[in-house]
């Protein structure tokens, strides 16, 4: 590298540095009710071309909607394309930041993990639609990974060694597995039966269809009925109950993501997940589409998916989520059938000379 | 010592099937039972070989059922005859057989019925097979093999009422079927019943042999209608 470009990086790292501080200030001026997209007046000038399709090469069209919508709209597209010349654009590179200069502590755990090697965070990480794991939903996560790692081979390459290799990881958000955390939660999102009857094929509910489902009210109103931002577990029977053509499929989800991508041996072993008792399947949402293409997060009430039938009917996990109640019922139908043997078998018992005494006379 | 006469009860093709339907579903609920209670059951090894095993026996009973099912409808033609219950079972025959488990048993009076080969089951056994093969068994069987497949039959699935439902079922019929297995195994401990299971002969005295007294049997006769006539009948048997 030459001495010039090593200045330009310092000089960049600290114009970084200096827009993270601002970040943090604006995050602040947000929480004092400021949106980001009141702040990003300095990405007008680029969005004058770049936000519109006709202007800029497809390549280089960023959605201006759902990029005022991101955390990294408030930095201000300066902020990592420092220095645009004003010859622009006239074919020359512009300069672009690099996500360590202000991601270090994920930068450091991703180099650590065994994906480092593999691609750079672009490869999952578009800058201009960066998202919290908040607004994702765990079915999106593997459209991420979908991006390079084919489904159907990944299906036929875990079904080596894992069961039902399909439906895991159509349930499972890939990062569950590849990545250690502490805690999960049960992330549900809505699908839709094709052709609104009741059986038709499944897909994610996209925002456009719930809103005419909707009817004008928020989306959310379908499933959070009384709009506390909390779904009771009578709100969720009642949205099963009554819409015919949704559904609520459910996903185990890390609560937070890490990024040393990693192989667990742990995830070998089907009771890392399939035990019931550590209070896993207590904690869940429903992940809501909104306009924008991020999600609305819904706590739910506790015990949602271990509800016997009406709270969560399609989400059920082999030995953890298994109700209390059926439990006790199912005891109670294999006591019926122990009456037999032991209240007859007692009676025998006291009357056996009785057949004794027969079997002589004959 | 009277004279024996053997009957063949139980043809070698039900044999086979009883007894790999029997070990087939002691294994199902053994394994099932830990896939349930993981935490508190460890019979296989591990959690998975627990699933492969579940699997690969609910897969055989299910083939072993359907055998059965082929076997006695099409082959031998007796499938509604032996398991259906008639009229005369239902006025009559289930209360004296229940009176025979509960009273006549316990006094030492021998069972009001008597199997032969197209009549192999007293009207409580009839009813209690006709639940469980006709109900409990393709139930569990179609729940199973619908939680075998959930992603190639989801619409199927949804159609059922939803995982959780589809799972509630196949748990509590498998402890139905626990608690027939009990009483049923039980059961065949009253009588000779366990012999023409394994060898298929039942030995019957000389003297009770049914064919012996066709002019006391009552036609249509599954040896007794009415159980005090029966004794009677054995009475006037022995004085002749
Ligand atoms: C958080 C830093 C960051 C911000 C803020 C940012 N960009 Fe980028 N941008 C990048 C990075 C990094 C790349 C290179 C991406 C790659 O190589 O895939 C890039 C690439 C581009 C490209 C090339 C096309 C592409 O997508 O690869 C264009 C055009 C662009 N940015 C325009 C803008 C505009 C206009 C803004 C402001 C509205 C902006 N960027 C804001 C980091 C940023
Ligand atoms: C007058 C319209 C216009 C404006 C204003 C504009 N750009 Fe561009 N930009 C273009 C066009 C056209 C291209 C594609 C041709 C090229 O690469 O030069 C481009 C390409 C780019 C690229 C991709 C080049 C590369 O390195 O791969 C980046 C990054 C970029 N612009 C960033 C910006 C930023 C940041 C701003 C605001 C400071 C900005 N542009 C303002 C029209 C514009
Ligand atoms: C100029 C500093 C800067 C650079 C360079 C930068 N980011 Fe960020 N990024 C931020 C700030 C500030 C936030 C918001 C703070 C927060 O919530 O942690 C953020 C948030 C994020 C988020 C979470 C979004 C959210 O809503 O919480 C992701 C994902 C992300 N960045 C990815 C990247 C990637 C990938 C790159 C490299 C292409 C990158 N960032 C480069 C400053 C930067
Ligand atoms: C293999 C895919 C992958 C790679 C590579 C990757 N990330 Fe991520 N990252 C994710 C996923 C998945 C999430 C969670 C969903 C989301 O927020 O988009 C995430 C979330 C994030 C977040 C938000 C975390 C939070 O808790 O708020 C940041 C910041 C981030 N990534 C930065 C980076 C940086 C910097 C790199 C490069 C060093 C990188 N990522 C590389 C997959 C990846
Ligand atoms: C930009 C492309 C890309 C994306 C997106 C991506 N990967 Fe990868 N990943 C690779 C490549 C390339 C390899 C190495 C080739 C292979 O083993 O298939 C790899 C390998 C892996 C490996 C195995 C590593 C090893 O040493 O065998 C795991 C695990 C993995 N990826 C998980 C993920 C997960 C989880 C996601 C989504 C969060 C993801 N990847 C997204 C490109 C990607
Ligand atoms: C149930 C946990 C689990 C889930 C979910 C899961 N993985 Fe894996 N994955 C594993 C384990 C364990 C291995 C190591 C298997 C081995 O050593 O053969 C592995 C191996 C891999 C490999 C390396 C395969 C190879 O040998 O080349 C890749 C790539 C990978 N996973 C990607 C993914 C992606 C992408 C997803 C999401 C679609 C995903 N995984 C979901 C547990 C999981
Ligand atoms: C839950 C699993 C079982 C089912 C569903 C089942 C079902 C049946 C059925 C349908 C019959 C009549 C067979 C015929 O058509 O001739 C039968 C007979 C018999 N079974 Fe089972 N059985 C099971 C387990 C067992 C077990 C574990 C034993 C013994 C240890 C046993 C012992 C017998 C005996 C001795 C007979 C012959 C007596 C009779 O015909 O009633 N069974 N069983």
């Amino acid at each position: 590298m030459k001495p010039a470009d090593l200045q330009k990086m310092s000089l960049l790292a600290k114009l970084a540095l200096c827009a993270w501080a601002l970040a943090g200030l604006i995050a602040q001026a947000s929480a004092w009710g400021f949106s980001y997209g009141d702040q990003t007046g300095n990405n007008q000038a680029c969005l004058s071309c770049h936000g519109k399709t006709g202007e800029v090469p497809k390549g280089t069209f960023i959605d201006p909607q759902r990029f005022t919508q991101t955390a990294h709209a408030s930095l201000g597209c300066e902020a990592c394309h420092a220095t645009v010349p004003a010859t622009h654009p006239d074919g020359n590179k512009v300069p672009k930041a690099d996500c360590r200069d202000c991601h270090s502590g994920i930068s450091e755990e991703y180099a650590k993990g065994l994906h480092a090697a593999k691609t750079a965070c672009n490869g999952c990480h578009n800058p201009h639609l960066v998202q919290n794991p908040k607004d994702v939903s765990g079915q999106e996560i593997n459209m991420i990974c979908s991006n390079c790692h084919n489904g159907l081979e990944m299906t036929a390459k875990h079904g080596e060694w894992l069961p039902q290799s399909e439906l895991h990881l159509r349930m499972l958000p890939c990062i569950t597995c590849h990545t250690g955390a502490k805690d999960y939660y049960i992330s549900m999102y809505i699908v839709k039966s094709k052709g609104d009857s009741r059986f038709g094929k499944q897909e994610v509910a996209e925002y456009a269809d719930l809103k005419a489902i909707a009817g004008g009210r928020p989306i959310v109103s379908l499933i959070d009925t009384n709009r506390d931002n909390y779904v009771s577990l009578e709100e969720l029977r009642v949205f099963n109950r009554t819409q015919k053509s949704l559904h609520l499929y459910g996903m185990m989800t890390p609560s937070t993501v890490s990024h040393k991508f990693e192989i667990l041996d742990s995830r070998r072993n089907c009771s890392f997940c399939h035990t019931s008792g550590s209070g896993l399947m207590q904690t869940s949402f429903i992940a809501v589409p909104e306009a924008d293409g991020t999600f609305l997060r819904v706590p739910v009430e506790k015990g949602a998916v271990l509800d016997a039938l009406y709270a969560a009917p399609d989400f059920y996990m082999m030995g953890s989520t298994k109700n209390a109640k059926l439990n006790q019922i199912g005891l109670a139908i294999i006591c019926c059938g122990l009456i037999m043997p032991v209240g007859h078998g007692f009676v025998r018992f006291l009357t056996r000379k009785n057949r004794k005494e027969k079997e002589h006379q004959s | 010592m009277s004279e024996k006469t053997r009957i063949y009860l139980q043809p070698w093709p039900i044999r086979i099937w009883h007894w790999i339907n029997a070990s087939g579903i002691i294994i199902l609920i053994l394994s099932g039972a830990q896939i349930r209670f993981p935490e508190t059951l460890s019979i296989f090894s591990s959690y998975k070989s627990a699933i492969e095993v579940h699997n690969t026996a609910g897969i055989i009973v299910s083939i072993s059922f359907s055998f059965w099912f082929f076997y006695y409808k099409m082959v031998k033609n007796t499938l509604d005859k032996l398991y259906i219950p008639d009229e005369e079972d239902i006025k009559h025959g289930l209360v004296r057989q229940l009176l025979y488990y509960c009273f006549w048993y316990f006094l030492g009076r021998p069972s009001p019925y008597h199997a032969t080969p197209d009549h192999k089951f007293n009207p409580m056994q009839k009813s209690a097979y006709l639940a469980v093969m006709f109900v409990l068994m393709p139930l569990v069987g179609l729940t199973g093999i619908l939680l075998l497949n959930v992603t190639p039959l989801r619409v199927l699935v949804l159609m059922w009422g939803g995982i959780k439902f589809i799972v509630a079922l196949h748990f509590l019929l498998a402890c139905s079927l626990l608690a027939f297995l009990c009483t049923h195994v039980y059961l065949a401990t009253l009588g000779d019943y366990i012999k023409p299971m394994l060898i298929g002969w039942e030995e019957v005295e000389e003297h009770e042999e049914p064919e012996k007294a066709p002019e006391v049997a009552i036609p249509g006769y599954r040896p007794v209608r009415h159980y005090p006539e029966y004794e009677q009948m054995l009475l006037e048997q022995r004085h002749n």
